[in-house]
């Protein structure tokens, strides 16, 4: 046997095994927990975040200010939820929760990347639109080429003109003027994984996290487990949350602002290394 | 007749008394005067109330039923500001110059421009600019009647508050570049502010 068939035997068994340890789920018990509070936004896309006849805050925003960096406090979303409930904001009839927390771990090891969320999905919703799933949790990842993509979280992809927005086309879906998220996401009707993207359009398959979830209902709490490719250590991933809970849709969720995720790096959110 | 002996009322006020003392005539006047210009401060100031504000339907169903779902209207401290304290001036130069303009209203108050919902509906960028524009050129004199930058501790305020008044204090803003619509409904339509 030749020296380079032994070195090459010896290195696909390293392979295999680092492979084996790499895809070994994480002890989540030595994962701190950080909570995401999520919310519904009612009819604020994009373009009425940027509007300062809106949205007094737009000002900051083009100084360079997140969402987060004004809007969370001691733990919490600091928002007006009279206003965003009312009328003017959510035309169609605001859910009885405005906002609730998700318990947030992320994990990485060299191939993937881990995000467990945890959270008690509330009833009491404005719109039953999806029949099929009593919950659906989503996480859009955003890439350098979305603009403010850290700052501004999903909202690049949301849009006034999209699906279930006042007066919008039935047919259209999230979208990005620049760059593109990655989607992921957990429906509660048999445990189905979509792997998609937002471009100029939303697509539910053919991305590129290969990513993999497990979630469940226990007691009235949900826990999803979501694996997805890990997009690179050193880098802070811009990423954010939406749930649909209580058989909602379209932009009846409850949606995080955007955070960051470091990955190795600074981030929002730390992700622990396994 | 000689012309020292002109009879009618002007001549009668132009001849010197011969029966008053000048004391008379000065304590007359004096108290003359404090009853006039008493009574023409104390008829101004009824028109400064919200009761007086209010008595027109217009006000009263429109920007009224508005303003009373607003902080400046109910509060935790008790402290309320009524119409007058937002869009009448304090000193009062420059009151006397808002109540003359404001007789324009009067006129069209006669003439009906706002009296019914659609009507207001119609006019109500307009006039939201006017007093927009008004308090844009004064600095937002009658916000910092009770708010002020001085004794403003940001560190104190909401996350997004602190943080915008920090950004207008250094760019030396004015309340109403970024309060519109706070104690009535935001018109439609509005422009977007130019210097942004």
């Amino acid at each position: 046997m030749s020296k380079s068939v032994v070195y090459t035997a010896v290195a696909g068994a390293l392979l295999a095994i680092g492979s084996q340890a790499v895809q070994a789920a994480p002890d989540w018990s030595k994962v701190p927990k950080r909570d995401v509070h999520v919310f519904h936004a009612g009819v604020t896309p994009i373009e009425w975040a940027t509007k300062k006849s809106d949205h007094s805050g737009s000002a900051g925003m083009r100084k360079g200010e997140s969402c987060v960096g004004c809007h969370e406090e001691k733990g919490a979303l600091n928002f007006n939820f009279k206003r965003l409930a009312d009328k003017e904001l959510e035309p169609k009839g605001a859910p009885k929760t405005m906002t609730f927390p998700v318990s947030t771990q992320v994990a990485y090891d060299a191939a993937n990347l881990y995000i467990r969320l945890t959270f008690k999905a509330p009833s009491g919703g404005a719109d039953k639109g999806d029949k099929d799933n009593e919950v659906k949790a989503t996480l859009l990842f955003a890439d350098a080429k979305v603009a403010q993509g850290a700052q501004y979280g999903c909202w690049q992809s949301c849009h006034a003109d999209a699906r279930s927005m006042p007066g919008a086309d039935d047919k259209k879906t999230k979208y990005t003027k620049e760059g593109a998220y990655e989607l992921v996401q957990w429906a509660s009707k048999g445990n189905k994984v979509s792997d998609g993207s937002v471009t100029t359009e939303r697509k539910m398959a053919g991305g590129g996290t290969g990513a993999k979830a497990e979630g469940g209902k226990s007691g009235d709490g949900y826990t999803i487990t979501f694996t997805r490719k890990n997009p690179g250590e050193g880098k802070a991933v811009p990423f954010g949350v939406a749930i649909h809970a209580d058989n909602s849709h379209g932009r009846f969720h409850h949606v995080s602002l955007g955070y960051t995720l470091g990955i190795g790096a600074d981030g929002d959110i730390k992700a622990t290394k396994q | 007749m000689a012309d020292n002996e002109k009879s009618g009322f002007l001549a009668m006020l132009r001849r010197p008394s011969a029966k008053y003392s000048l004391l008379s005539i000065l304590i007359v006047g004096f108290a003359s005067g404090i009853f006039f210009w008493g009574g023409f401060n104390t008829g101004m100031e009824a028109t400064n109330t919200l009761e007086f504000c209010i008595g027109c339907h217009e006000m009263r169903d429109n920007v009224y039923q508005e303003y009373k779902k607003t902080i400046h209207y109910s509060n935790r401290t008790g402290v309320r500001a009524v119409c007058s304290d937002c869009h009448v001036p304090k000193d009062w130069t420059h009151k006397m110059i808002r109540k003359i303009q404001a007789s324009k209203e009067v006129w069209g108050k006669i003439t009906g421009v706002i009296d019914t919902p659609e009507k207001f509906e119609t006019h109500r960028l307009q006039m939201a600019e006017n007093e927009w524009a008004r308090m844009k050129a004064n600095d937002s004199r009658e916000c910092r009647n009770c708010h002020t930058f001085d004794a403003m501790d940001v560190e104190k305020q909401k996350l997004r508050g602190s943080k915008m008044h920090k950004i207008g204090i250094a760019e030396k803003k004015t309340c109403i570049d970024c309060h519109k619509g706070i104690a009535h409904t935001k018109p439609k339509g509005m422009k977007e502010d130019e210097d942004e």
